[in-house]
């Protein structure tokens, strides 16, 4: 108790030469809304994959990097998928979040339900967070489920 | 109709407390609610509860002689400007009132119990941020679902809106953004009106009864100067002084938002006095006494900080690589590619305010926390009230749950939003990366094992107990996924380094995050980045050297309170085991 006492006594005085300083004065920021959307990249094309990141007996995860689609910020990864190639009718999609300065951008989306040691072959695209498609085109892959 | 059921309701109040039971400044009669099994309940919890409040009571003795030591305003013109002083006297107001134990119900909880400076406004007791997760509230033991949020900076948030163009929420405070800001247009005010009656924090009955207690604070003249002298003219009834001292959700209330019985006319302005309570702790917030833009950071913005080795790679991995950046915005121009780490920074300006954080909310999977509070807590405590009937089968939906008007959340004042509540399950606000690693100074290791350092516990639920983990969470969640609750990783993997629960609500997972690549070193480098947020480098962080507690010593980061995890099976067998 004593050793509060003492601290309390000595951190007083700094304590009330620091705030006493302050109050009133103004901060340097001030805070903005979101911003507006960059304006859409020309061509969505995709760099790398798309592919299997990993899957287990229900779900799987996959990936494939693009140039920065730009538009808005909130972003979705697409994939659309099932187990007939010429008849894909599932759909998964999963949130990112654009990095407005990076020249592309890493899509990963989760798809579950799936079933075990099942064949699945999909496509990917991305949207904008208002539903709006990147309109990448997409060859068709596959993955089977553990 | 409305009144005549109110003054019904007091009688029935009064005739069940009896003649004898409450005048002002006693208590009521209580027994401690322990409905925790072993180990959730810190041991050491009524002697830190204790020395929090010896802190609070000397930070609030502080601002009392700050208060005397400036001029009174002088309202001058019309519209009334509080001339000279105006802006000192709201900013002190606000900090008279964050450290004022006397509004809670016990006279034993101030809203700085849960918010202590050297935690840069959040968690003070590092024993409750190792454990339980969330604080006890003026009724002993009852504790609410989440860990306190930092204060820093959330007074910058806008409030809450619906981006059309985005397709999401931003703004409002409160983890689930419930604080919206739709009617004082500032979530940090509408923030500070939720614990002084939530009856899991401070537990007010009414919020007549934060007017009442204010027009008794020993700085009430400061208030009537602030906002006018008349702000207290209303007659409370006779019963106020009892029915206040009674926790809210207390049965003997029968469910009544506003036990204490006021005329129309003097609710409104009991209201209004709320109103001004919140935009005074809302200036206080947003002084420099706690969001002052002081850190290495701002220094190395303006040009007079250079980073060391350690802290630029850990910068230049924040916004490559980690794609830390892409949600807690650094307001830089230019960033290195993640592919090329040496390119030359350009920038040298904001683009955005530095605030690190984009005022959104996500979802970003995080494993359910066992030792939640929240899930023990479900029979009746001595005043008839159970915080968590559902118990464990209770899920933390965040913002979803309060665009439905939900469980345990506000109800939202927009119908238009419910629509959008399934794809915002499990989204919790993006904070600031500000001051996420402050600690006590003597704390000397920051917020990581070995130390000595200071506690805390980061995101919602606690679950992540060190800035290693936290960035490894980020980095491998979806390298390490396992099918199993916290205390059931399987044999061969170790929780948090090399297995990951299952996320606790799993639609909407965000996935920005979840396999970054980043090595051992990068993650320690990102660690080193963050700590220059911390405010206090510039300028002393007030009050910072307040903490009278320990820091702790030995371990390691990665499995930093991993010897405190209790397998989930056993910890629902003890709930219920144990009463009030």
């Amino acid at each position: 108790m004593n050793g509060f006492l003492v601290r309390v006594v000595v951190t007083a005085a700094a304590v009330m030469l620091c705030l006493t300083s302050i109050v009133g004065q103004t901060n340097p920021y001030e805070a903005t809304a979101e911003l507006p959307p960059m304006s859409k990249a020309a061509h969505v094309h995709i760099t790398q994959g798309p592919s299997l990141e990993s899957t287990n007996s229900s779900s799987a995860i996959i990936r494939w990097t693009s140039n920065n689609p730009r538009g808005t910020d909130e972003h979705f990864g697409v994939v659309t998928y099932g187990t007939d190639p010429k008849n894909l009718t599932e759909i998964a999609k999963s949130h990112i979040r654009l990095n407005r300065n990076h020249p592309y951008t890493v899509f990963r989306v989760r798809v579950d339900g799936l079933q075990p040691r099942t064949t699945y072959y999909y496509t990917v695209d991305s949207m904008e967070g208002n539903g709006t498609r990147d309109g990448v085109k997409s060859p068709i892959r596959h993955f089977t489920t553990r | 109709m409305h009144l005549k059921s109110l003054s019904l309701g007091s009688i029935v109040f009064l005739m069940a407390l009896g003649v004898a039971m409450i005048t002002h400044g006693q208590q009521p009669p209580s027994t401690v609610y322990n409905p925790y099994p072993p180990g959730i309940l810190p041991t050491d919890i009524n002697s830190e509860l204790a020395r929090v409040l010896r802190e609070v009571n000397f930070i609030e003795a502080e601002a009392i002689r700050q208060w005397h030591a400036i001029k009174p305003p002088v309202p001058t013109g019309n519209p009334p400007i509080l001339k000279d002083t105006g802006v000192a006297s709201v900013e002190i107001l606000g900090k008279l009132m964050n450290f004022d134990k006397n509004i809670s119900p016990f006279n034993n909880t101030a809203c700085s119990s849960c918010h202590m400076p050297y935690a840069a406004f959040s968690g003070p007791i590092p024993s409750v941020n190792l454990t339980m997760i969330a604080y006890p509230g003026s009724e002993h033991f009852r504790a609410g679902k989440r860990t306190a949020q930092r204060y820093t900076y959330s007074s910058y948030f806008p409030p809450l809106q619906y981006n059309a163009t985005q397709g999401a929420f931003f703004g409002g405070n409160f983890w689930d953004s419930r604080a919206t800001g739709y009617l004082l247009r500032d979530p940090a005010a509408e923030q500070s009106q939720g614990p002084p009656v939530d009856p899991l924090e401070m537990g007010n009955p009414d919020t007549a009864c934060i007017t009442y207690k204010l027009s008794l604070a020993v700085y009430r003249p400061l208030f009537e100067e602030v906002w006018g002298k008349g702000s207290f003219a209303i007659s409370f009834p006779p019963n106020t002084a009892s029915i206040c001292a009674t926790p809210n959700g207390a049965a003997v209330f029968g469910g009544s938002a506003t036990p204490v019985a006021l005329s129309p006319e003097d609710r409104t302005k009991s209201n209004n006095v709320y109103d001004h309570w919140a935009q005074s702790l809302s200036a206080f917030e947003k002084s420099l006494s706690v969001s002052p833009f002081t850190s290495k950071f701002d220094a190395f913005l303006a040009g007079k900080y250079t980073l060391t080795a350690e802290e630029k790679a850990g910068y230049d991995l924040f916004r490559g690589k980690g794609n830390c950046n892409s949600c807690h915005l650094d307001g830089r121009s230019t960033a290195p590619a993640p592919t090329n780490l040496g390119a030359v920074d350009t920038g040298v300006a904001a683009d955005v305010t530095p605030l690190f954080t984009c005022f959104g909310s996500a979802n970003l999977g995080l494993p359910k926390n066992p030792r939640d509070s929240i899930y023990y807590e479900t029979t009746p405590d001595s005043f008839g009230f159970t915080p968590n009937p559902a118990g464990f089968t209770y899920t933390d939906f965040g913002l979803g749950e309060f665009l439905r008007s939900g469980y345990a959340t506000f109800a939202s004042p927009n119908s238009s939003w419910t629509q959008f509540a399934p794809t915002s399950d499990g989204q919790m606000q993006t904070s600031t990366a500000r001051d996420v690693a402050l600690v006590p100074p003597q704390c000397t290791g920051g917020t990581d094992a070995p130390g000595p350092y200071f506690q805390k516990e980061f995101f919602h639920n606690g679950y992540i107990k060190s800035l290693k983990q936290l960035v490894h969470f980020y980095n491998t969640r979806d390298v390490y996924p396992f099918a199993v609750e916290s205390g059931h990783c399987p044999a061969g993997t170790v929780e948090k380094v090399t297995c990951w629960p299952s996320p606790e609500v799993p639609q909407n997972m965000d996935m920005t995050v979840g396999k970054l690549g980043l090595t051992d070193a990068e993650e320690n480098q990102i660690v080193a980045f963050l700590k220059t947020l911390n405010d206090g480098f510039t300028t002393p962080y007030p009050d910072i050297n307040t903490y009278t507690g320990t820091c702790m010593t030995g371990g390691n980061a990665s499995t930093q309170g991993n010897n405190t995890i209790l397998s989930a099976e056993e910890l629902r067998a003890g709930a219920g085991a144990r009463s009030h």
